[in-house]
């Protein structure tokens, strides 16, 4: 515990009053970082003395210097929360938080994040934490696999709108591939009539429809490239964090093909057939 | 012949194409219904749930908000002070803490153990079997319990029942004694969530499970008030302690709406905007390309002396026809789909299980049907220009020719 005190940099999430000091305060008071939204929102630059209370009141304020500003770790957990924080030296944090009453406040924290030699192990490391210090929680810094999650929730919400998107475009895909097939009726009656096989035709429209679906697939990968730095500057002014919010990542640009590119070309052949199983005659309007 | 009746057999000649716009201006429109519900399907839900508790104040401590809430002290005093206002009609305290329930030589299970007062029943809970908590406990008999029905289907507890409760005390390295209490009465409680079990005890009670007799801590006060007098016992009580602040339910919900509910709303702004978009870039497309194959037709009816204005209302009316059939059959489908979405961010845990994502409000429908219409409209905008700025003669020479 002690070298925790002496090493750990407290992150101390304080209900605090950040009010810049005029006068009585220490000669070279212990120095503290502040979030950037609290720098901005109360116009603090390194170098301010500040004094930092529990309560609204002000009571048992103690005094401050502002070394610097920082950009708190987003949180997707929090994203929607002011982060309104100062981070203290833990002596100074206890100092100001710990009941004198209680001999044991001196001692306590809120968490202590440990960094194994072997990740590997935390399962292990995990077990036998929790076996030996009865009353503590033990959390993997991996994503829960037990339902805890809410992102793994998000992703399949944002799964099951993807795949109705993907259901309504495909029937306008089909509308459209109808249509173009229905223009070049007379186009492919005088191609049958020259001889060429059906065969022939349906490769012919399935190399087309290859080329267009996979052009589309790259123009929207591109475009959801170019396009998720403005969704991320959008919701970043809006909250107020670093957090990105879309990524274009490889897995995800290979599963848009995945699933466009085959769509593309079975809409193209559905399309065609209606055509090439039609008598020829019929198709030259005879 | 009438546009409307043109336009209503240019669709019916091509049956196949008109029934495959219609299916995607169906999904795509149940898309974006179920994105309106949900822009306020969260506000909603959340304020039935409020409004069906009875409660319309709730007491917190000045520093904290309603996600974290740090304990009032003498909160017993407090809620007498309350309670002899003039304004207040009902008080109740509210206290929580995990803990694990044990079945003597049997299971058991996480918790989320609430310490209240027999005034939170029928709001807070509603009984579905045994008896609610009692006023008075007497001297040295065990906690009475009343458990939620899932609790009591999972452990296959029943009024009368024993069960053990370990409370886990936040921040100390040492666990609490087991204390042994009695399962009075099987309740479903308004927010507990689909991975949460929830057991209500009395005041006593849970300082007995926190092992101490300080039962005056509680972190909410409830407060019911008189009929139209919220205002004004938000503001008495207010007065009557500095370091409490009473929220009324429009500022509950404003605190969550600002916070815990924003992202969906956002999210279903985006999705909102980006299927107008996309329906828009469809519909334009399908009529341009349906313009596109008529246009001897087109310039035909035009050197029979069809008006400019006749063509137009002729596309329009297209329009109206593909984005009203598909509009109205995606209010269905829509609902639909919203159940099954409904069911899957109802997974995200510590949700209420009565709290829904997706609310259907009549406004809503309206919303939709105007917004559908604008694009609609603005879609045939192209293919109306189109149509109607053709030059007669130079295409019907070029359609005799081809």
């Amino acid at each position: 515990m002690n070298r925790v005190r002496a090493s750990a940099f407290a992150a101390a999430f304080l209900i605090a009053l950040a009010v810049p000091v005029a006068t009585t305060a220490p000669a070279d008071p212990p120095g503290i970082l502040i979030s950037r939204q609290l720098a901005e929102r109360e116009h603090l630059h390194a170098g301010d003395l500040v004094s930092l209370a529990l309560d609204a009141t002000g009571s048992g304020a103690r005094h401050f210097r502002i070394d610097g500003t920082y950009e708190p770790t987003p949180d997707p957990l929090r994203f929607t929360a002011r982060r309104l924080e100062a981070r203290m030296h833990l002596p100074d944090l206890i100092a100001m938080t710990a009941d004198p009453a209680d001999p044991a406040a001196a001692e306590s924290l809120t968490a202590i994040n440990v960094r194994l030699k072997d990740p590997q192990n935390a399962v292990r490391f995990s077990d036998a934490v929790t076996a030996r210090v009865p009353g503590i929680v033990v959390r993997l810094t991996s994503r829960a696999r037990d339902g805890s999650d809410p992102f793994v929730v998000l992703e399949r919400f944002h799964v099951a709108v993807a795949v109705v998107t993907v259901l309504g475009s495909t029937a306008f895909l089909l509308a459209l591939m109808v249509m173009r097939a229905e223009e070049r009726r007379e186009t492919i009656g005088i191609i049958r009539l020259i001889g060429i096989s059906q065969r022939s035709i349906l490769i012919e429209v399935l190399v087309e429809g290859l080329l267009i679906a996979t052009a589309g697939a790259v123009f929207g990968i591109l475009l959801a490239i170019a396009t998720q730095g403005a969704v991320n500057q959008f919701f970043q002014w809006r909250y107020d964090t670093a957090l990105v919010f879309v990524r274009v990542t490889r897995s995800i640009a290979l599963q848009s093909i995945a699933v466009s590119v085959p769509l593309g070309i079975l809409a193209g052949l559905v399309g065609s057939w209606t055509l090439l199983r039609r008598d020829v005659l019929a198709l030259v309007g005879r | 012949m009438t546009a409307w009746g043109l336009a209503w057999r240019t669709i019916a000649r091509s049956p196949a194409r008109s029934v495959l716009a219609v299916v995607g201006v169906t999904v795509i429109g149940a898309l974006l219904f179920d994105m309106l519900l949900l822009s306020r399907g969260l506000l909603v839900s959340f304020r039935d749930l409020l409004e069906a508790q009875d409660f319309d104040i709730r007491v917190v401590a000045a520093e904290g908000s309603m996600v974290h809430r740090p304990p009032i002290a003498n909160a017993t005093s407090l809620a007498e002070a309350i309670a002899r206002l003039p304004q207040v009609r009902r008080v109740t305290l509210l206290r929580t803490e995990s803990a694990q329930a044990i079945v003597p030589g049997g299971d058991h299970l996480r918790i989320a153990l609430v310490g209240t007062t027999s005034a939170a029943a029928g709001s807070v809970w509603t009984m579905t079997s045994g008896a609610s908590l009692p006023t008075v406990t007497a001297a040295g008999a065990p906690p009475p319990l009343v458990i939620s029905t899932r609790l009591a289907s999972e452990l296959q507890l029943e009024p009368g029942s024993e069960l053990q409760l370990r409370l886990f005390r936040p921040g100390t390295a040492s666990a609490l004694p087991l204390v042994a209490a009695r399962v009075i009465g099987v309740a479903q409680f308004t927010f507990e969530a689909a991975d949460e079990y929830t057991v209500a005890t009395t005041m006593e009670g849970f300082a007995a499970a926190a092992g101490t007799r300080d039962s005056t801590v509680a972190e909410m006060v409830l407060v019911s008030s008189q009929k139209g007098a919220g205002a004004a016992a938000a503001a008495a009580i207010a007065r009557l302690r500095p370091d409490v602040r009473a929220l009324s339910n429009e500022q509950v919900m404003e605190q969550f709406n600002e916070n815990a509910f924003s992202y969906f709303r956002q999210i279903s702004t985006v999705l909102s905007s980006m299927t107008l978009a996309f329906a828009f870039l469809l519909i334009a497309t399908l009529l341009t390309m349906s313009v596109n194959q008529r246009l001897g037709e087109v310039a035909a009816l035009r050197a029979l002396g069809f008006p400019r204005r006749r063509i137009a209302a002729n596309l329009l009316w297209e329009s109206v026809l593909l984005v009203g059939v598909g509009g109205v059959a995606a209010l269905p489908v829509g609902g639909l789909l919203a159940l099954a979405l409904d069911r899957i961010l109802r997974q995200m845990p510590g949700v209420p299980e009565r709290l829904h994502f997706f609310v259907f409000e009549p406004r809503t429908v309206v919303l939709h049907a105007v917004l559908l219409s604008v694009t609609g409209a603005l879609a045939a905008v192209y293919p109306i220009w189109l149509a109607t700025s053709l030059p007669i003669a130079a295409t019907l020479r070029r359609e005799i020719l081809s």
